[in-house]
């Protein structure tokens, strides 16, 4: 059981006891009569053939408080997209999967294309920001939760627990993010361990407690791809197309909404997703592009926020975080040796060079271009520029579903 | 014998010379056709470009004619279904007008009436086209004011407005088009004055009390809040 201690400057809602399933369904059926949900999964055809989907289809079978669910399916051909549609066809209620490689869809990204306006590259991004479209030009569901589609350990109390805060009237959360524990017979999620909290830290200590990095620093796991959200943060926050996804999310929260408004859930006991390879010589891909990717939205955003940086604060930074990274391993190996889990000590000092050749690759980055952005244009400003969009859209996506 | 032969050759010579009289307007014919299509071909590049460069689609989408489009599920971009229309136009009318070069009494009837019906097709198209973009703005406006107004049925309102709307210029055009223009006027007169019946039957029951207050200039009523009172916290 988890103590219930609070973190930072968002609300931590952790898991206490043992609490019930019915009873937060029950409520959450309630309460989303008023504040409908919606459902995003961002999905490629090839996780449908994999263990994971199967089991989150027949659990979101099972949920009776949201509305629609829209599978962005990514990675398919024609063929690929109708067996989809059949496979999703047991879930009682409405479900719309957009076609990303259907020629309506590719129309409309040509639409934006036109018009100067760049979604960005294929990936969980785009995808999550073209289903945020659909849901507002929709116009039912007032609440948007989304979570990844290779959950092996999906269960549907994660999507209740993650949907909750949002959904309950006196709650009134605009924004929560999932955490839960990344553990097997050994500890994972290396990038989050070894690079997001020893870089935050390094860099709190260096901009003297800026506070977006305070707010980062309160997420226990900033790189969750699970969040819930209003429909009307869809609408204003901007969102990176590549790796930055989840930091450059979290940081278009700190930037549009008080942190009093944003909580964090514990949604579930463990987590076992596919892995990463590290691809230490290789950074454009693996952990290592995730790495620079990541490291390049929080130096952007802290420039944006006007620090102010130079060559001689990106060699400080290499070195801090080195010496903070390697304090952070030998608490992890205690951590590891008190539950009787393996740790590979080298493993993990290797990360964690390969993580610092990624914050100077990403300091040379942002030295190069430090305008460049990998930011989506919010809904505002599409609709702003293509009036007709998300009309356009919803019958793109429609068709496709008839 | 001999006059079995002229009795054969006779038709012939008769068809070998319609043949030739009829062969240079069948050529003329293959000229316009080929030149018409030629042109239609240069027009339809030449205009592409043109388009490209004024940001024609860029344009469309902004004023909603995409929108439009893509309503009808029509999914190719604006230029190019402008750029085809156009280039369709130009073969027709250089078949029709190749067509006349035959000078045969039914085709030029048939290419006369072509042409004489043209202006009411582009017509029709026009008033369609306006119709959308006036119906657009008018519904819009509709939604703004009721919004405005606190009124809870304001999207409904908006659509009303805008279903009617397009209703009277489908009519419009259909009467362009002359298309049985009897029985789509009357059509459209029943249609548009049953509605009109039917939400002044209804606002006279339901609203009468409403419509003695706004005869009458009266304001509502206040409400039950008392000064004072904390209304939130």
């Amino acid at each position: 059981m988890a103590d219930f201690y609070q973190t930072g400057t968002i609300t931590t809602l952790h898991r206490l006891g043992k609490p019930s399933l019915e009873r937060i369904e029950a409520e959450l059926n309630e309460y989303s009569k008023t504040r409908p949900v919606a459902l995003v999964l961002p999905a490629l055809y090839s996780e449908f053939e994999g263990k994971a989907m199967p089991k989150i289809i027949e659990e979101l079978a099972k949920v009776t408080y949201i509305n629609k669910i829209i599978l962005v399916l990514a990675k398919a051909s024609e063929k690929e997209f109708v067996r989809v549609k059949e496979l999703m066809s047991p879930i009682p209620y409405d479900v719309k999967v957009v076609h990303n490689d259907g020629k309506r869809i590719k129309e409309i990204y040509n639409t934006f294309s036109r018009n100067d306006l760049d979604p960005g590259a294929d990936g969980k991004g785009r995808s999550a920001w073209l289903a945020y479209g659909y849901v507002i030009a929709d116009g039912v569901c007032d609440v948007i939760a989304l979570h990844d589609c290779d959950i092996l350990t999906y269960s549907r109390e994660m999507l209740a627990r993650l949907c909750y805060p949002v959904v309950h009237p006196n709650l009134d959360y605009v924004f929560c993010k999932g955490f839960y524990s990344r553990v097997t017979d050994k500890m994972h999620g290396r990038v989050t361990r070894l690079l997001i909290t020893p870089l935050v830290r390094c860099l709190r200590t260096l901009t003297e407690n800026h506070p977006f990095l305070v707010f980062l620093d309160s997420f226990r796991y900033p790189l969750a791809g699970e969040f819930c959200m209003t429909t009307d943060m869809a609408r204003v926050n901007r969102i990176p197309w590549d790796w930055g996804l989840e930091v450059g999310a979290l940081a278009e929260v700190y930037r549009n909404y008080s942190p009093r408004r944003i909580c964090q859930a514990d949604i579930m006991d463990t987590y076992e997703h596919k892995h990463q390879i590290l691809s230490a010589e290789d950074p454009a891909k693996g952990l290592m592009k995730m790495t620079v990717d990541i490291c390049k939205s929080i130096f952007r955003t802290l420039a944006s926020e006007g620090v102010v940086f130079s060559d001689g604060f990106f060699k400080t930074l290499q070195v801090a975080y080195l010496r903070m990274a390697e304090d952070t391993i030998m608490k992890f190996e205690a951590d590891a040796a008190i539950n009787g889990l393996t740790f590979d000590r080298h493993e993990e000092a290797k990360a964690v060079e390969a993580f610092t050749n990624g914050i100077g690759m990403a300091a040379q980055a942002f030295f190069e271009n430090p305008m460049g952005s990998a930011l989506i244009p919010n809904w505002n400003r599409v609709t702003s520029a293509i009036p007709g969009i998300l009309d356009m859209l919803k019958k793109a996506v429609d068709e496709d579903n008839r | 014998m001999e006059g079995f032969i002229d009795l054969v050759m006779e038709p012939i010579k008769e068809v070998f010379i319609k043949f030739r009289l009829f062969l240079p307007n069948f050529l003329a014919m293959l000229t316009i056709v080929v030149l018409g299509l030629f042109l239609a071909w240069i027009t339809k590049k030449i205009l592409s470009k043109v388009l490209n460069v004024l940001r024609f689609d860029s344009w469309c989408d902004k004023t909603s004619i995409t929108a439009m489009m893509r309503k009808g599920d029509i999914w190719t971009k604006p230029s190019d279904v402008l750029v085809s229309a156009i280039f369709w136009l130009f073969t027709i009318v250089s078949v029709m007008v190749g067509f006349s070069a035959l000078n045969i009494h039914a085709i030029n009837n048939l290419v006369t009436q072509f042409f004489l019906y043209l202006p009411s097709a582009l017509s029709a198209v026009l008033i369609l086209l306006i119709g959308y973009m006036v119906s657009g703005f008018l519904s819009r406006a509709a939604l703004i004011a009721a919004v405005n107004g606190g009124l809870s049925y304001a999207k409904f309102l908006a659509n009303a407005v805008r279903l009617l709307l397009a209703v009277l210029f489908f009519a419009m055009a259909l009467e362009q088009l002359n298309v049985a223009p009897n029985i789509v006027v009357s059509a459209f007169t029943i249609i548009f004055g049953g509605i009109v019946i039917a939400l002044a039957i209804s606002f006279g029951i339901a609203g009468i009390e409403t419509a003695k207050k706004i005869i009458e200039g009266k304001e509502a009523e206040p409400g039950n809040d008392k000064k004072g009172d904390v209304e939130h916290i």
